[in-house]
């Protein structure tokens, strides 16, 4: 999950005399992540109030119940994902919370299909049934399944990538298990049997199962915590915004573009649909995608208008990056305003075909041009806006110059220097 | 008489001293862009015209096409990026091995119908264009039956309607779009034309660093050879340094006169000849390949200080954003 930030940083130019509203607008973008990561760290305790629940009492019910925080909890969350990209404090953290694709065999049973992937010897692990693991040639004891062992041994085991053993997808595969469909119809269909402590346990180990679900949901809790405390008033990521009220600006936007363009477009949405891969689908056990998609938009959309509805319906909302740029150039701020919510609309397709019973995976199936063509009607629109996100850079003065590639992640603090 | 005389001398001066060649968007388009395609479109075309299984003919023909996709594949814009032909041409890197995956599963079924071209055309990007092609002229296994060279045959084809197709379409409208700039363009500025040119020279040397360079370097302790672009035909520093060579070409035709940048480049070609990304499980040669990566560095920062004032633009958004 942590590719080199190639995003467009640029070179602070001294900028109209406006600090005031300059300063205003990043205000309510820290405002805006904060609640956000707050909504995303209270779904997240009843996720793991609902965790406990199926573990305690194992049924149906509990377990759709878990996976109904599990659904819940991802709205506010996805809505955050554009703070990631230009605020290296989020993105150095982001990993740990919402990192896919997993190889899932690392951490429980997987199908006989599954194999073994060609760069990860970890991906057939499965912790759950090992209590004594080799990793990198060093034997670990992993008698004990605690947030400390998946955060500081599994995750990212071997500097490899694809070893996620924590955040919401490796929950999402505790919850699901893996989806054998394809791109036929159908998720993951892990029985809550899989969880019973007594005679009847299915998969095996099913305490060490047990274990692992409330550690791992325990530790996307604490981490919440951690982002939502650095968003409020004496937090560190917005001290690193409001420092500079310019570059708070290039955050936003870098954010706004990263996203729209190189990840949700490129590599979430492109890219699965020309391998024809089920897999490649963010929420590829649960068959959320669409969902996680959609608030990705429409969180790209919050930072433009500054404006962010909460998870019990209140509204967050301040002096507007849309305010700066229809000051500046109204036909922008005219253009770009459709063209965000065209994109949201192209998304809002994508996830009412989904909720019609075509599911993100069939979509992506080879021939399946109802499916292609919502997801290129996606992909397009996201680009399209991302023209008129680099006209804004540049309507603000801020077009200028410093490309930090690596630096960003070599010294995260490079960016606001 | 004398004012003029004295304009005549810096004048005269400018004329007899080497001249400055020009260059902008236009000359980009015209030496760098173009070119280019039409070399890809033919040697293309050249390797889908073979008709024998022999591999050898195939392989030379193949490494031609390969060359001249390098000399053109960091264009990131316009008809490359539609319908999805730039993954299709180069799916690399391919951590997950779907390439090897899926070309397996195209072998046992051995599906005559997907060697017609409309049926090749939908299938998976991480089976086609020049990896595809890869694969089955240097297999892992003997090939048995006449199925293999079928679909090489088929994928060669594939290619070649590719690079026709965007080379086409780069002349019959995209051309124009960074020519003409402006309310019916892509872009609606010179300032921005320029800025996407700029943007693809950034990310092709960003894409040498991280992905070229960077997966087989790995870490000091765990270097992963194998993990070069095109290691199985050993094209792997071969495409580095290629590229290399069409960033400065790219780099000359943006902007002139560059002193920094060519000496950045100057630096880093010399360096390159001295590495094989094959051999990079050797200390020495891990830390020379190293090396390449604080060059590249240096061009990038280069081209930044040099040519992005000059050209009034900055890097935009591009598809290696993101994680």
């Amino acid at each position: 999950m942590k590719r080199t930030l190639t995003a467009a940083l640029f070179a602070t130019v001294a900028l109209p005399a406006l600090a005031a509203t300059e300063a205003e607008v990043v205000t309510t973008y820290a405002d805006l992540a904060e609640a956000g990561y707050a909504d995303s760290l209270a779904t997240a305790k009843t996720l793991q109030a609902a965790v406990a629940a199926l573990i305690e009492t194992p049924s149906e019910a509990t377990l759709a119940a878990a996976r109904a925080a599990w659904f819940a909890a991802r709205i506010p969350y996805q809505q955050t994902e554009v703070f990631r990209f230009g605020n290296p404090i989020v993105d150095d953290w982001e990993g740990r919370v919402n990192a896919w694709p997993l190889d899932e065999g690392l951490i429980d049973y997987v199908d006989s299909s599954y194999g073994e992937a060609p760069e990860n010897p970890l991906s057939t692990l499965n912790v759950i049934a090992a209590p004594e693991i080799t990793i990198g040639g060093a034997k670990i004891d992993a008698s004990q399944i605690t947030p400390g062992l998946i955060r500081d041994t599994l995750h990212e085991a071997d500097g490899i990538e694809a070893n996620v053993a924590s955040g919401y997808h490796a929950i999402e595969f505790m919850l699901w298990g893996q989806d054998l469909n394809g791109t036929g119809k159908g998720a993951g269909a892990r029985a809550f049997t899989d969880y019973l402590q007594t005679e009847g346990c299915t998969g095996g180990n099913c305490d060490r199962r047990a274990a692992y679900l409330q550690a791992a949901t325990d530790l996307l809790v604490s981490d919440l915590a951690e982002m939502t405390a650095n968003w409020g008033q004496s937090g560190a990521a917005r001290a690193a915004v409001l420092a500079d009220p310019a570059k708070g600006l290039q955050a936003m936007l870098t954010g706004m573009g990263s996203l729209s363009y190189g990840e949700l477009a490129g590599e979430r949405m492109k890219l699965g649909l020309m391998l024809n891969d089920p897999e490649e689908e963010q929420d590829c056990f649960s068959d959320n995608t669409h969902n996680s998609h959609f608030y990705d938009g429409v969180g790209i959309r919050n930072v433009y208008l500054g404006s962010y509805t909460r998870a019990d319906g209140s509204t967050v909302s301040g002096p507007a990056l849309a305010d700066l740029i229809a000051a500046r150039d109204p036909a922008l701020d005219t253009r770009l305003r459709a063209e965000l919510d065209a994109s949201v609309a192209a998304l809002q397709a994508v996830k009412t075909a989904a909720e019609g019973g075509l599911a993100y995976d069939q979509m992506l199936e080879a021939g399946n041009a109802e499916g292609e063509a919502l997801i290129t009607g996606a992909v397009d629109a996201l680009v399209t806006q991302t023209a008129s996100i680099e006209r804004a850079v540049a309507v603000l003065g801020l077009t200028g110059v410093a490309f930090e590639g690596s630096d960003s992640l070599d010294n995260p603090g490079a960016v606001f220097q | 008489m004398k004012r003029s005389a004295l304009l005549l001398g810096p004048l005269l001066a400018l004329t007899l001293a080497a001249p400055v060649a020009r260059a902008d968007v236009a000359e980009t388009v015209e030496d760098h862009i173009l070119p280019g395609l039409a070399r890809f479109t033919a040697t293309t075309a050249t390797l889908a015209a073979i008709d024998s299984c022999e591999p050898e003919a195939l392989q030379v023909a193949w490494g031609a096409a390969f060359d001249a996709w390098v000399g053109v594949g960091h264009l990131r814009l316009g008809p490359v990026e539609e319908e999805g032909r730039v993954l299709a041409i180069a799916f690399w890197p391919d951590p997950k091995g779907m390439g090897q995956k899926q070309t397996n599963a195209l072998l046992a079924k051995a599906d005559p119908a997907v060697l017609e071209p409309a049926l090749m055309a939908e299938q998976s990007v991480a089976v086609r264009g020049l990896f595809g092609l890869e694969r089955l002229l240097w297999p892992t296994e003997t090939a048995t039956g006449d199925y293999p060279c079928a679909l090489t045959h088929a994928i060669a084809d594939d290619l070649a309607r590719m690079a026709a197709e965007i080379d086409a379409e780069w002349r019959a409208s995209f051309a124009d779009h960074l020519l003409n700039p402006g309310p019916s363009s892509r872009y609606l500025t010179l300032t921005e034309a320029r800025q996407a040119l700029l943007t693809t020279l950034i990310t092709g040397l960003e894409f040498n660093k991280d992905a070229r360079l960077g997966r087989p370097l790995g870490s000091f302790d765990k270097p992963h050879p194998e993990r070069a672009e095109a290691a199985t035909s050993g094209r792997s520093t071969r495409n580095l340094e290629l590229s290399l060579v069409a960033l400065r070409s790219l780099a000359r035709s943006l902007h002139q006169p560059i002193p920094r940048t060519e000496a950045a480049f100057d630096r880093v070609l010399a360096n390159v000849a001295k590495v094989d990304l094959s051999q990079v499980d050797d200390p020495t040669m891990w830390l020379k390949a190293d090396i390449l990566r604080q060059d590249i560095t240096a061009v990038r920062e280069a081209v930044m200080a040099e040519i992005a004032p000059a050209l009034g633009a900055g890097v935009g958004f591009n598809a290696a954003d993101g994680d």
